[in-house]
Order: structure tokens, then sequence, then C-alpha cells
């Protein structure tokens, strides 16, 4: 291994607790959404029902609840869509967390930066860009 | 249109293929889905798009998981791109709201023809690099110094640990930016763009590079999903088989991918392409200047 030039960086890896926290964030993710999307194929193909390519139902928490309780199959649809989205946005949050714990500023930043690109994306959709 | 097992079979093992293909290329599904929804169910790009973009974010967890278990991901260089990436996407995903159906359709057929060619060209001349200690003796630039975006990560096929100097951050970033615009516009994950600047331009070798990408597209297209979803225009029973049909294809293609390094199974994917590009430039003639081409089966 040659030697590191003097001006080359310490090689600061992220901290492990960040990658663990990442790690189970990506895998319960995947598994909450794939068994969701699985369960919600199932009540529709079970339900006979036809589908429209107008614009998506737009669900409101309580109705999609209430959907989650009697397994409709929308509703479970609906859920796995949202985890899933939420899932990298959540692996932001736990590292920005993360960073802040170790005192790590510069980073603290950066993954707060990405976190508010994502809050003007939510605003921006619902100020109604379409 | 009836929801039946005959539609979500045929969705599912579309998806499959799309995402199997797509990391045999080493690449997210959704250069293949969105032409796969477009082409043979006749669905509006704009769903297509959205659809693709859900199933991406799918791939990205299932795959970016084990690079980041391995440390192979290089979280600090992947969040400093991450700042471009999303602002691309939430660039491009605007602007796809905006944009009239044949003139995604060309966009699209160009970036199809973009990745034919990469596929075409691309040579892999890492392990003499790494041999050689190049990766480790670069020197970093101004912003790779502040962030400490250098890293290093333990090769299992060349069982070493591999030590490397990022530099060129400003093209990395540049870059980024591109494939997040590339990602909200057109549901794809934009990663052979950021692989290739970050293994070209960066100094990072290419399982650091890919792995980083893989962690990055998911918060890039959760970006484009985002807007999409508050437009209405993500199908949840479309979505449903295919993120399941991605999730599965991706997942046995990356097996498969790790023992099978063909250069001609690349140039049968350029030649795939070259193929789905021009279904997607016919059905942009047809829709807009009303000219019908021979559609050759797609």
């Amino acid at each position: 291994m040659p030697t590191p030039p003097p001006n080359s960086p310490r090689l600061h890896e992220a901290p492990a607790n960040v990658y663990k926290v990442v790690y189970s964030a990506l895998l319960w993710g995947m598994v909450g959404s794939t068994v969701l999307f699985a369960l919600g194929v199932l009540r529709a193909l079970s339900q006979h029902l036809s589908i429209s390519l107008g614009p998506a139902p737009q669900w409101g928490w309580a109705q999609t609840w209430t959907g989650l309780a009697h397994l409709d199959p929308t509703a479970l649809m609906i859920a796995a869509t949202v985890l899933l989205i939420l899932t990298p946005v959540a692996r932001v949050a736990v590292a920005f967390a993360a960073f802040a714990v170790d005192r790590d500023a510069k980073f603290t930043l950066v993954t707060g930066i990405v976190l508010a690109v994502i809050v003007l994306t939510v605003i921006l959709g619902r100020l109604g860009l379409h | 249109m009836p929801y039946t097992p005959h539609f979500v079979a045929v969705l599912f093992a579309a998806a499959v293929l799309a995402g199997f293909f797509g990391a045999l290329l080493g690449v997210g599904g959704g250069i293949f889905i969105v032409p796969a929804l477009v082409l043979m169910f006749q669905l509006p790009v704009k769903i297509a798009v959205a659809a693709s973009l859900v199933s991406v974010i799918a791939t990205s967890n299932a795959g970016g998981s084990s690079y980041v278990e391995q440390h192979i991901t290089n979280l600090r260089l992947g969040m400093f791109l991450e700042v471009f990436t999303t602002i691309g996407a939430l660039s491009g995903s605007v602007l796809a709201l905006y944009l009239r159906e044949w003139v995604m359709l060309l966009l699209f057929a160009a970036l199809l023809l973009y990745m034919s060619w990469t596929a075409y060209v691309t040579r892999h001349r890492d392990d003499q690099r790494i041999a050689s200690g190049g990766y480790g003796s670069a020197a970093p630039d101004a912003w790779s110094r502040r962030l400490e975006l250098s890293g290093r990560y333990h090769d299992q096929a060349l069982d070493r640990p591999v030590e490397y100097v990022v530099n060129g951050s400003g093209i990395g970033a540049s870059v980024s930016y591109l494939a997040g615009v590339a990602s909200g516009l057109l549901g794809v994950g934009g990663g052979v763009l950021k692989v290739s600047a970050m293994n070209r331009y960066m100094n990072v070798p290419m399982k650091a590079a890919v792995g980083t990408s893989k962690m990055m597209i998911g918060v890039t297209a959760a970006v484009g999903s985002i807007l999409f979803y508050l437009a209405g225009l993500i199908h949840f029973y479309i979505v449903a088989p295919v993120a399941l049909g991605t999730t599965a294809g991706a997942t046995v293609g990356t097996l498969v991918m790790n023992r099978l390094r063909s250069v001609v199974l690349k140039r049968i994917f350029a030649v795939l392409m070259l193929y789905l590009a021009y279904g997607m430039l016919v059905k942009a003639l047809a829709l807009r200047f009303h000219i019908l081409l021979p559609s050759l089966g797609s």
C-alpha cells in the first residue's frame, strides 16, 4: 500500500452507528412495503375490481387507517407506497440525527439540506403543482 | 380496465424481467420498466414514470442495504452528492408534470440511446488501478478535504482493504444534479451517471461507487415520487405488482451478476435498448406528428 501524500485527508468513515441504523431502516422499510403490497394485490384480486387510469385516489390518514383495519386493497397499497417512499427519507433523517449526536456539524448541515429539499418537495406538491 | 390475475401476472412478469435485466447491467430496472409499461401496456408515460420511480426506491432499498451492511457504501460521499441529486430530482419531476407526453417519450428515447452506447463501450480497469494503489495516492480537492469524503472498504474478491482519496467534487456534484433531473423526469435511478461520475472523475473504485449510488438512488427517487404522489400520478394497483416484480428480479439479477461478467451480455442489452429507443420514438412521432413508422413489434 503506497503512503498517502501529505495533503491526503484523514480517512474518516461515517460512524458505525450510522451504518447500523441506515441498514436497519432500509431493511425494515423493504420488508414492510413488500408484505403490504403483496397483501394488497391478493385482496384486490379476491374482490374482482376494475381500475381506472384517471387521477389516483387521494386518501387522508383517517380513511387509510380505517381501510387498513378492514384490509382494504387500496389502503394496503397506499400504506406500502408511503412506507416505501418514507424509507429513504427516514434513512436521511436518522443519519441527520446520528451526525448531530456525534457533533459532526458539517454533515449535520449536509443531511439537513437534503431533508430541507424533501420538505420543499412536499410543500410544492401540497400547493398543487399540477 | 379489469384487475384480473392475468393482468397482474403479466405486469409482475414484465417487472421481474425489467429488474433482472437492470441488475445484470448494473442499473436499476427503470430503464426497462418505463418502456415496458408504455409499449406493452399502453400506459400514459407519466403514469409509467411514476410507477417506475416507486419501484426504483424498492430496488435501491433491496440492493443498497447489503452494500451498507458491508461498509462498501461511502455514506459521507453519498450524502454530500445527495444534496445535488435531490435538487435535480425536484427540478426534473416539476418539469415532468408540465411536459407533454411526446416530449417525454423523445427524451426517454434519447436516454435509451445514451445507455445503449454506454453499455457498449464500458470497460472496467478497476483491478489494475487498485493493485497499483492509484486510488489511494491521488490528491484530494478542497471539498473532499473539508468534508472528509475519502473512504475505504474491504474488497472480498481481492481480499484486501482498498483506500481511495476522493477528488473532482465539482464535476461529481454537477453530474449528480443531472442524474437527479433524469430520475425525476424519466423515472429512472440515474445510477449510470452517478457511478460513472464517481469512478471516472472522483477517483472512487467501482464497487464503492456502485454501493454509494445504490443508496443515493432511493432518496433521489423518493423526491420525485413524493411530487408524483401528491399530483395523483401514482396508480397503486399498477405500482404494487411492478414494485414487487422489480424487487424480485433485481434481487435475483444481482446474485447472477456477481458470477457473470460478460461483454457479450452488455452488447445484447445495447441492442435491446436501441430497439426500445426506436419504440419510444415511434410512439412520440405518432402522438405529435401523426407519423406512423413500423412498430417492429414493440
